[in-house]
């Protein structure tokens, strides 16, 4: 089944931001604790998978030529609608994600997926293609923000895990760390691929 | 010429629908979005002045949400303090501050209510250490006379954040000159109760 195959390449094949190395920014910013990990993995997804569906949706309808105009149009569309959402329903997210929420705009991840997917294939395998890299960037995230957390400020999801004794090794936190720790993980995952 | 026409109406379309919905999702968001701002601000005055926890805030600001009276007993007696909100020029965006006062014009606390500064420097205007409850950098403004506060730079006790002196001078500014411009009412209505 391509449906099944388009969803699973998400998860490994593809896994944005190991595999597709796109999104890179939010990756290393956002990722300093486990809850903004998830909270803006789950917003990307979110958006990604609403603008695949309508950019596949009006595939033959928009001209090549203005096609990125319309791209942008529609997903920065997405990103204010999950903006004031958030906004409304979870303030202090809101609140900690700050200028990362519209900043998704220019995200490669979603351009990149309209432009070399959505814009080509059918709205099903397209919605496929969405969730499976969302929930895959998703998952990334909250990995490597749940490694940052633990080692670097020694709480996950804001509980504390090794208790007071533990001296946090707090460059983890911090941008040279996120990249640190992005790179290993990159470097385990290709140890598995082999 | 065909052509354009038919490009800049398919795009006019797509930004059209894509303005209608967003303008639907707007209605329905507005007030729930007004709602958790107030809870914030509320939340917000609670943390600067806990004196008031028990009392009642009451907003006397010319704009809405600027400047609060604060009474220790819910029957507006008491009078226990004043907090306000400044605003000062970031490094990338305008910070918000809620600044709480006792009746000498001392800090008892502030909170930063909006800031957009850059992820990992001004952002640190709100970081919270390890193994604390409360923003190190927010702490330092305690029981300070709010018309003599400054960073080091400029001479003061404030000690700035390592990378992010727009930031930090621009919290410590905002709550000095903001705390000029409202002196003389809050002259006023200390004289005002004391009759």
């Amino acid at each position: 089944m391509r449906v099944i195959s388009e969803f699973t390449k998400g998860f490994w094949k593809d896994i944005p931001p190991f595999r597709l190395v796109l999104g890179l920014c939010p990756t290393l910013a956002v990722t300093s604790a486990a809850k903004n990990g998830l909270g803006m993995g789950l917003a990307t997804a979110f958006v990604l998978v609403c603008s695949n569906v309508i950019i596949s949706f009006l595939r033959k309808i928009i001209p090549s030529e203005v096609r990125i105009a319309s791209y942008i149009v529609l997903i920065a569309s997405f990103v204010v609608i999950v903006e004031l959402v958030t906004q409304a329903y979870f303030y202090t997210l809101y609140e900690q994600l700050g200028i990362f929420i519209p900043l998704i705009v220019v995200n490669c991840i979603i351009l990149g997926r309209a432009e070399a997917f959505a814009s080509k294939n059918s709205v099903i395998y397209s919605f496929a293609d969405g969730l499976g890299i969302g929930l895959g960037f998703t998952i990334s995230l909250t990995v490597l923000a749940s490694i940052r957390e633990i080692l670097g400020s020694g709480t996950f999801f804001g509980m504390s895990v090794f208790g007071k004794s533990y001296l946090p090794f707090s460059f983890l936190v911090i941008a040279p760390g996120a990249f640190i720790c992005l790179g290993v993980l990159l470097a385990v995952m290709n140890v598995f691929k082999k | 010429m065909r052509n354009i026409i038919k490009l800049s109406s398919i795009l006019t379309l797509v930004t059209a629908i894509a303005a209608l919905a967003l303008a639907g999702v707007n209605t329905i968001t507005k007030p729930l979005i007004e709602e958790q701002m107030r809870l914030a601000v509320h939340n917000a005055l609670l943390e600067v002045l806990p004196e008031a926890s028990g009392g009642v805030c009451v907003d006397v600001g010319e704009k809405k949400g600027e400047l609060f009276e604060a009474y220790s007993s819910p029957d507006t007696t008491g009078l226990a303090g004043f907090a306000f909100k400044a605003y000062g020029k970031g490094y990338s965006s305008t910070i918000e501050t809620m600044v709480g006062l006792d009746l000498n014009g001392n800090i008892k606390g502030i909170k930063i209510l909006f800031q957009q500064e850059t992820p990992g420097l001004g952002s640190k205007i709100e970081e919270i250490k390890y193994g604390k409850s409360k923003p190190w950098f927010q702490e330092q403004f305690k029981n300070k006379n709010a018309e003599r506060v400054a960073v080091d730079k400029d001479d003061g006790e404030i000690k700035s954040i390592t990378g992010a002196t727009i930031s930090s001078r621009a919290v410590t500014n905002s709550i000095r000159n903001g705390f000029k411009k409202i002196k003389p009412r809050l002259e006023k209505i200390i004289k005002g109760e004391q009759k």
